[in-house]
C-alpha cells in the first residue's frame, strides 16, 4: 500500500472550499492527515510550486477496447489517465461492439481489473441499439449493471423523438442523457469551423449554427420531458460555441436540469492552428495570416477533432463559461487513433486528440495567462465532474482531500515543465497537436483509491 | 549559351533586385532569389519572388518561341507528376513545361495506380521518391494534400490544384497573361472580376493572393450560396493595397472592370442545393457579350478551363476578340516551366528549408 509525506505543498480542496499551503500524509493509502500550515510554517509557499488536489474526473473518454486496440486499450488508457491526474475515467460506448449491453461492460471491466491500474473506471452506456439512432439500447439492463449515463457520442442521437423517450427513460433511471450536440444536416463532410480560417484554407465549413440547433432542440424537449419526469437530466458534452454556451446559461437560470462540459483543446487552442498558428487562443487575433502568428505548416491532421476547434472568441466564450458555472466541468474528449488513421490528409483524418495527458497543461496554460483561477480549474476536474455525475459517482459527497479515506488525490508541480513526447505518452494514440511542446504543472503522483497510479520517473 | 551571370533588373532602390536566371543554363548555376523548396500556396510568396516568376516566364516564353522550345536546364532530373483527379489541360502543361527543360518526366495518373489499392498518400510518395523522382507535382481532391506530401517528400513539391484551396500555378499564369495586355503591364488599381463558384474554387484562393498582393481592385461575383464565407476574408482588406469585395449583383462587379474571370460551374452544385438549376445559372450570371458591354470596351475575358459554354460563358465571348483563354494555355506551360526551373535552383543551392520558414 502507498505511503506518501509531503509537506510545503499548496492544497486546493473543492471540498472544503479552500486553498493553501499545507501537508499531507498517507498511510497504507489511508490520507491519514492533512494539515493547513499558517504563519512562519506557511512561509515561502505558494500556488506556484507543488500543488496537491483530489484525482482528477474525466466526464469524456474513449479507451477503444473492444474493437480498436491498435488505438487505445483499457490498461494503455488508465496508464494514460494516471499520467495525465486522473483517479476516475467515465468511458463513452462507441467501441466494437458498442456498449449497449451488460456484456460489453462486464468485458471492460475485467480488462481494467486485469490492468491492475489504480485508476477507476466509469461507462456510459449506449441510448440507441448498436448506436444505430433507431431504437433504444437496453438502458434498463445497462442502469442495473452500473453505467453512469447514456450517451451516442461520436454522433447525436438524430432523431428529436428519440431524444424525448431516452430523456424520459434514462432519467426515471436516475441517469443523464449525455448528448453530442451536432444537427449532422449541417456537417456533411465538415472538416473544419465555418469561418475565416476554413475559407482560406478550403475546408468545408462546420457551423457553430450545426451545434446550436442541436442545443436548442435538446433545451427545448427536456423543458417538457421534466414535467413528466423531474428526475430527466441533460448533459452537452464538447460544448464549443458561444451560442450555444449562451442557450445552456440561459436554460440554467431557467431551472432546468443541464450539465455541460468544455474539452481543454476548446478552451486553449482555435482554428488558427489549422493555418499554422500556434498561440494560445487568448492570444489569437482573428487573422493569422496578418500577425505573423504561423510558425508552422497548415493543415496538421492531429488538430483534426469534432466538434472542430472553434474562433478564439469561442474559445473565449468556453473561458467564460467555466468560469461563471455555465460550464460544470472540464472534459477530456480523449480521443486516441492510430498513425494509420490520422497521417493522412486533414479530410481524410479521424477526428479526435489524445488529449487525457495534455489536458492539465492546457487548463494550466489558461491559469498561467490569469484566466482562470487555480482553485476553479481545479474544482473544473473534481467536484464539477462529480456533481455532473450525481449519485452515479458513488463515493458521497464533493470529491476532497478528506482525513481518513482512502487517498484520492494528484501531486504535480506547476513550477516543472514537461515536454510532450510520442515517448512520453502513456496512451497508444500519440495524435496531438501538442507534440514537442512544454506544458506546465508536470504530474509527480497519482494516488487513485488508495493505491499509487502513477509517479514520475525521477 | 547565356553567361552565367545573372542579368540585372534596375528595381527600386529600397528592394532587393529581381535576378532573372539564364534559362539555358542549369538552375543551380544560377543566383536567383528564390527560397523556396516548394511551391504549395501564393500566401507565403512575396510580391518581388511574384515579380521574378513572371520574368522568368518572360525568359521562358522567349525559348517557346524558338524553332526547338527546349533549353537542357532540368536534363537529367525527374519530375513525376502525380494526379489523383482526373485533368487534361493542368496535366499536360505540366508535362510539356517540363519536357521543355529535357526534364525526365513520369506520369501517375491516381485511378490506375496502387492508389485505388487503398495506398496512402505518405505511401505512394515514399514510392515515387525511392522509383527517383526529384521533383513531385502533385494533384489531389483533398485541400492540404501536397503539404502532407512536401513533409514526406525530400525533393521539391509543386502544387497542381488541392481541393478548394489553392492552385498557384493557375493564378500565376492568370498574371501572367493580365500583365501582358494590361496598359502598363500592370494590374494595381485594375477592377479584376472572378465570376461564377467562388466557394469551390482553388482558382479563386490563389488568385485572392497574387491579385490583392498586385494591388488589384478584386471583385468576387456569384450566387450568394458560392461566396460564403468571404465576406470576411474581404472585410480583412487587401494585402497590396488594392480593394477586395465580394458582391452577388453581377452589374455591380462587371461595371467599368478590366479583367472578367469565369469559373466553371459543376453540375453537382444543383444537386447539393447550392443553385436552382444549370438554366437559372446560365440566366443570371452567364457571361454574355451584353453583360461584357458593362465592362470597360476591350476588357480581357479569362477562363481557368475547362469551360461549360453557355452556361457560365457564352460561346461567342470565349472566342471573342477580347478573350484570351488559349493565350492562358500557353502561358501556363511558360509559367510552369519557370517554377520548376526556379524550384529546381532553389533545391540545389536553395536556403535550407528550416531556416526559410513556413512552406519555404
Amino acid at each position: 500500500m502507498t505511503d506518501l509525506d509531503i509537506s510545503g505543498a499548496w492544497l486546493v480542496d473543492p471540498a472544503a472550499g479552500r486553498e493553501g499551503p499545507g501537508e499531507i500524509v498517507v498511510r497504507d493509502g489511508v490520507l491519514e492527515s492533512v494539515v493547513w500550515l499558517e504563519g512562519e510554517e506557511a512561509a515561502g509557499v505558494d500556488d506556484r510550486g507543488v500543488i496537491i488536489a483530489p484525482g482528477f474526473i474525466d466526464l469524456h473518454a474513449h479507451f477503444r477496447e473492444p474493437g480498436n486496440e491498435d488505438a487505445e486499450t483499457i490498461a494503455s488508457g488508465l496508464a494514460a489517465a494516471a499520467h495525465g491526474g486522473f483517479t476516475t475515467v467515465c468511458l463513452m460506448p462507441n467501441t466494437t461492439p458498442p456498449l449497449d449491453e451488460p456484456g460489453v461492460l462486464a468485458r471492460v471491466r475485467a480488462a481494467a481489473d486485469a490492468s491492475g491500474s489504480a485508476v477507476r473506471l466509469l461507462a456510459y452506456g449506449a441510448v440507441t441499439a448498436g448506436r444505430g439512432g433507431e431504437t433504444l439500447a437496453a438502458l434498463g439492463e445497462l442502469a442495473d449493471a452500473g453505467v453512469v449515463g447514456f450517451s451516442d457520442d461520436g454522433s447525436c442521437v438524430a432523431s428529436a423523438s428519440l431524444v424525448r423517450n431516452a430523456l424520459a427513460y434514462a432519467g426515471a433511471l436516475g441517469l443523464p442523457l449525455v448528448d453530442h450536440a451536432e444537427d449532422a444536416t449541417q456537417t456533411d463532410g465538415a472538416e473544419a469551423n465555418d469561418g475565416f480560417v476554413a475559407t482560406v484554407l478550403g475546408l468545408r465549413g462546420w457551423p457553430a449554427a450545426a451545434e446550436e440547433a442541436s442545443v436548442a432542440r435538446d433545451l427545448s424537449i427536456l423543458a417538457e420531458v421534466v414535467r413528466d419526469v423531474p428526475a430527466a437530466r441533460l448533459h452537452l458534452t464538447h460544448v464549443s460555441t458561444a451560442g450555444a454556451l449562451d442557450l445552456v446559461r440561459r436554460a440554467k437560470a431557467a431551472g432546468l436540469p443541464v450539465t455541460c462540459d468544455v474539452t481543454p483543446h476548446h478552451l486553449a487552442l482555435t482554428d488558427e492552428w489549422i493555418a499554422g498558428s500556434r498561440h494560445w487562443a487568448w492570444e489569437a487575433s482573428g487573422d493569422p495570416w496578418s500577425d505573423g502568428a504561423i510558425t508552422t505548416e497548415p493543415y496538421a491532421s492531429s488538430l483534426r477533432v469534432n466538434p472542430p476547434l472553434r474562433s478564439a472568441a469561442d474559445a473565449a466564450a468556453c473561458r467564460e463559461a467555466l468560469l461563471d458555472g455555465t460550464a460544470d466541468a472540464v472534459a477530456t474528449d480523449h480521443a486516441p487513433h492510430t498513425a494509420v488513421e490520422k497521417d493522412v490528409e486533414f479530410g481524410s483524418a479521424a477526428n479526435g486528440i489524445s488529449g487525457i495527458e495534455t489536458a492539465l497543461g492546457l487548463v494550466l496554460a489558461a491559469v498561467d495567462a490569469g484566466l482562470l483561477p487555480l482553485a476553479r480549474a481545479m474544482a473544473l476536474l473534481t467536484s464539477g465532474p462529480a456533481r455532473v455525475l450525481g449519485s452515479a459517482w458513488g463515493r458521497g459527497p464533493t470529491p476532497g482531500l478528506v482525513e481518513g479515506a482512502p487517498a484520492d488525490l494528484v501531486v504535480f508541480d506547476r513550477s516543472e515543465t514537461w515536454t510532450v513526447e510520442p515517448n512520453v505518452l502513456a496512451s497508444r494514440g500519440k495524435n496531438t497537436p501538442l507534440a514537442g511542446r512544454q506544458l506546465a504543472g508536470r504530474v509527480l503522483f497519482t494516488v487513485a483509491g488508495g493505491r499509487l497510479a502513477y509517479e514520475a520517473a525521477d | 549559351m547565356s553567361s552565367p551571370t545573372a542579368t540585372e533588373a534596375s528595381p527600386p532602390a529600397d528592394e532587393a533586385p529581381v535576378v532573372v536566371p539564364s534559362v539555358d543554363a542549369a538552375p543551380e548555376t544560377q543566383a536567383v532569389a528564390w527560397r523556396h523548396r516548394h511551391l504549395l500556396d501564393l500566401d507565403v510568396v512575396s510580391w518581388p519572388e511574384i515579380e521574378l516568376v513572371m520574368r522568368t516566364t518572360d525568359a521562358m516564353r522567349e525559348v517557346l518561341e524558338r524553332p526547338i522550345a527546349k533549353v537542357p536546364a532540368l536534363r537529367g532530373r525527374n519530375v513525376t507528376i502525380l494526379f489523383y483527379e482526373a485533368s487534361t489541360r493542368t496535366r499536360v502543361s505540366f508535362e510539356v513545361a517540363a519536357k521543355n527543360l529535357s526534364a525526365d518526366v513520369v506520369n501517375i495518373a491516381a485511378a490506375t495506380s496502387s492508389v485505388s489499392k487503398g495506398e496512402s498518400l505518405v505511401d505512394t510518395v515514399r514510392t515515387v521518391e525511392a522509383l527517383g523522382a526529384e521533383m513531385l507535382v502533385i494533384r489531389h481532391p483533398v485541400s492540404g494534400a501536397p503539404y502532407l506530401a512536401a513533409e514526406t517528400f525530400s525533393g521539391s513539391v509543386l502544387n497542381g490544384g488541392d481541393g478548394w484551396h489553392a492552385h498557384p500555378t493557375q493564378a500565376l499564369l492568370d498574371l501572367y497573361t493580365m500583365r501582358s495586355h494590361l496598359p502598363g503591364g500592370s494590374v494595381a488599381g485594375r477592377k479584376v472580376v472572378i465570376l461564377g463558384d467562388v466557394l469551390h474554387s482553388r482558382v479563386a484562393r490563389s488568385n485572392i493572393w497574387s491579385l490583392t498582393a498586385a494591388g488589384a481592385d478584386l471583385w468576387l461575383c456569384g450566387p450568394a450560396t458560392l461566396l460564403r464565407g468571404f465576406e470576411a476574408w474581404a472585410s480583412r482588406g487587401a494585402a497590396g493595397g488594392g480593394r477586395f469585395n465580394v458582391t452577388s449583383s453581377l452589374d455591380e462587379a462587371l461595371r467599368d472592370a478590366d479583367v472578367v474571370m469565369a469559373l466553371r460551374i459543376q453540375r453537382e452544385r444543383m444537386a447539393s442545393g447550392l443553385l436552382p438549376s444549370v438554366r437559372e445559372y446560365a440566366a443570371r450570371y452567364g457571361l454574355t457579350s451584353a453583360r461584357l458591354g458593362l465592362a470597360q470596351p476591350g476588357a480581357l475575358v479569362m477562363h481557368p478551363g475547362p469551360m461549360n459554354e453557355g452556361v457560365e460563358i457564352a460561346a461567342d465571348v470565349a472566342a471573342g476578340t477580347q478573350s484570351v483563354i488559349t493565350e492562358q494555355v500557353t502561358n501556363g506551360v511558360a509559367v510552369r516551366m519557370a517554377l520548376l526551373y526556379l524550384l529546381a535552383g532553389s533545391r540545389a543551392g536553395g536556403v535550407a528549408p528550416a531556416a526559410a520558414g513556413p512552406n519555404a
